[in-house]
């Protein structure tokens, strides 16, 4: 997380199952890389794939 | 002579256009004598605002850049005098006088600085990965860059109060909003460029890493790589920098590469381009010729290769700032993925038959993303 001229920027990564195909969200964190597989899907413990890593702005 | 007030008084109220007129005449004598001096006065003040600004740019980024290497990586020595000396390093360009074979002497030039660079890094730390290695190749080009346009503005700016020349400053005045606009974007594009996050020009790396996962990847030059696919009867091949490296590689000498293998038909470049004022951000555009940016060395390659054999080149572009293009990618830009990729599609089927080969190259930094 970052401030800059009042506005914080947050750093998501979105990940989906290659398996049951279900989508995530969570906040990023070190080591992430897009198309990096390395957490096990909740739902069918199939692979999570990381397939975005994204900033939102808030003010 | 005696000068009496009350008199002048007297003559004044009797005469009130006169007080007027030297109400009007005086600023107007002023004007003409030292117009220029105030002009440069109230613009000198303006772009002293902003010369502050870069000078705290270029010191907190350089406290940030020290403070990272300290903190992640092992060093036998303190390291942060021989990095300090990095950031006055400074490039000729060559001689242009006779501009034949420029090209290759520029691309001499910023390799060897490249290799030097690198070079003096992995010697300074012990167990350097290649991501790290990357990452701190683009962080000090961040902290040379600001320290680059904090020095060359303030040079202006006091070599015009120094001789009083108000036309020096005009320049200078005018550049500054585009230069504050490319520091602030430098200043705003260390924390993910520290934490390994794709920034808005990954997205066409990401685009090809996405078609390139599942297919066997090697090695088509320094940081880069390629692969094959088929798409519809096409063969397609597949090349980008090599992820998650913080490295745009050498598409030039991949493309090199890939055509002795095989002549593809077409060549599609994805990229992230620079936004007219009032354009969408993460907007599509196609068109025509290289898509990438830099010095220009990359281009002249492509371009030569493409001409020589006859090939053409399309390209496909995602708009965005440069702020957006050099900081942490927009949800707006990560969300359009899957849109360039179905215009990517549809390019190649307008423009190619079967049994005919496409290279697709994503093109721009790919930090953050893997293959």
């Amino acid at each position: 997380m970052r401030k800059s001229d009042n506005k914080i920027t947050t750093c998501y990564t979105s990940l989906e199952c290659n398996s049951c195909k279900i989508l995530q969200k969570r906040k990023f964190t070190d080591g992430d890389f897009v198309f990096s597989s390395s957490e096990n899907c909740s739902d069918c413990d199939g692979k999570m794939m990381i397939t975005k890593i994204f900033g939102v702005t808030m003010d | 002579m005696d000068f009496n007030f009350d008199e002048f008084l007297a003559w004044v109220g009797e005469d009130i256009d006169t007080l007027m007129m030297l109400i009007w005449i005086i600023p107007v004598i002023v004007f003409v004598f030292y117009g220029q001096r105030i002009q440069l006065l109230i613009s000198s003040n303006e772009i002293k605002k902003d010369i502050d600004k870069l000078e705290e740019y270029t010191a907190s980024t350089k406290k940030d850049f020290l403070n990272y290497v300290k903190n992640n990586l092992t060093s036998k020595t303190d390291p942060s005098k021989r990095l300090d000396s990095f950031f006055d390093y400074f490039t000729i360009m060559p001689v242009d006088m006779d501009p034949n074979g420029i090209i290759s002497k520029i691309n001499h030039l910023v390799r060897s600085r490249e290799d030097f660079i690198r070079l003096q890094i992995n010697g300074m730390f012990s167990d350097l990965s290649s991501v790290e290695l990357s990452k701190l190749q683009n962080l000090l080009e961040i902290v040379t860059t600001l320290q680059l346009f904090y020095k060359h503005t303030r040079h202006l700016y006091l070599t015009a109060k120094k001789q009083k020349n108000f036309p020096l400053i005009l320049p200078l005045q005018m550049m500054i909003p585009f230069i504050m606009e490319e520091a602030v974007a430098l200043k705003d594009a260390m924390p993910a460029i520290k934490k390994g996050q794709p920034i808005g020009d990954s997205i066409g790396p990401m685009i090809v890493g996405q078609m390139m996962l599942d297919t066997t990847k090697e090695s088509a030059a320094f940081e880069t790589v390629w692969s094959k696919t088929t798409f519809e009867d096409r063969e397609l091949f597949l090349l980008k920098a090599e992820g998650p490296n913080a490295t745009v590689g050498r598409p030039g000498d991949g493309f090199e590469k890939i055509i002795s293998n095989k002549k593809p038909d077409l060549v599609i470049m994805i990229d992230a381009s620079l936004k007219l004022e009032g354009e969408d951000s993460a907007s599509i555009a196609k068109g025509f010729g290289a898509a990438i940016g830099g010095i220009g060395t990359e281009r002249f390659k492509i371009e030569e290769i493409a001409t020589k054999n006859q090939i053409p080149i399309l390209a496909l572009v995602i708009k965005q700032s440069i702020h957006e293009a050099i900081t942490l990618m927009t949800q707006t830009i990560a969300d359009k993925a899957n849109a360039v990729r179905d215009e990517l599609h549809q390019m190649i089927r307008e423009n190619t038959t079967s049994g005919q080969t496409v290279l697709v190259i994503g093109v721009g930094n790919t930090i953050g993303v893997s293959q």
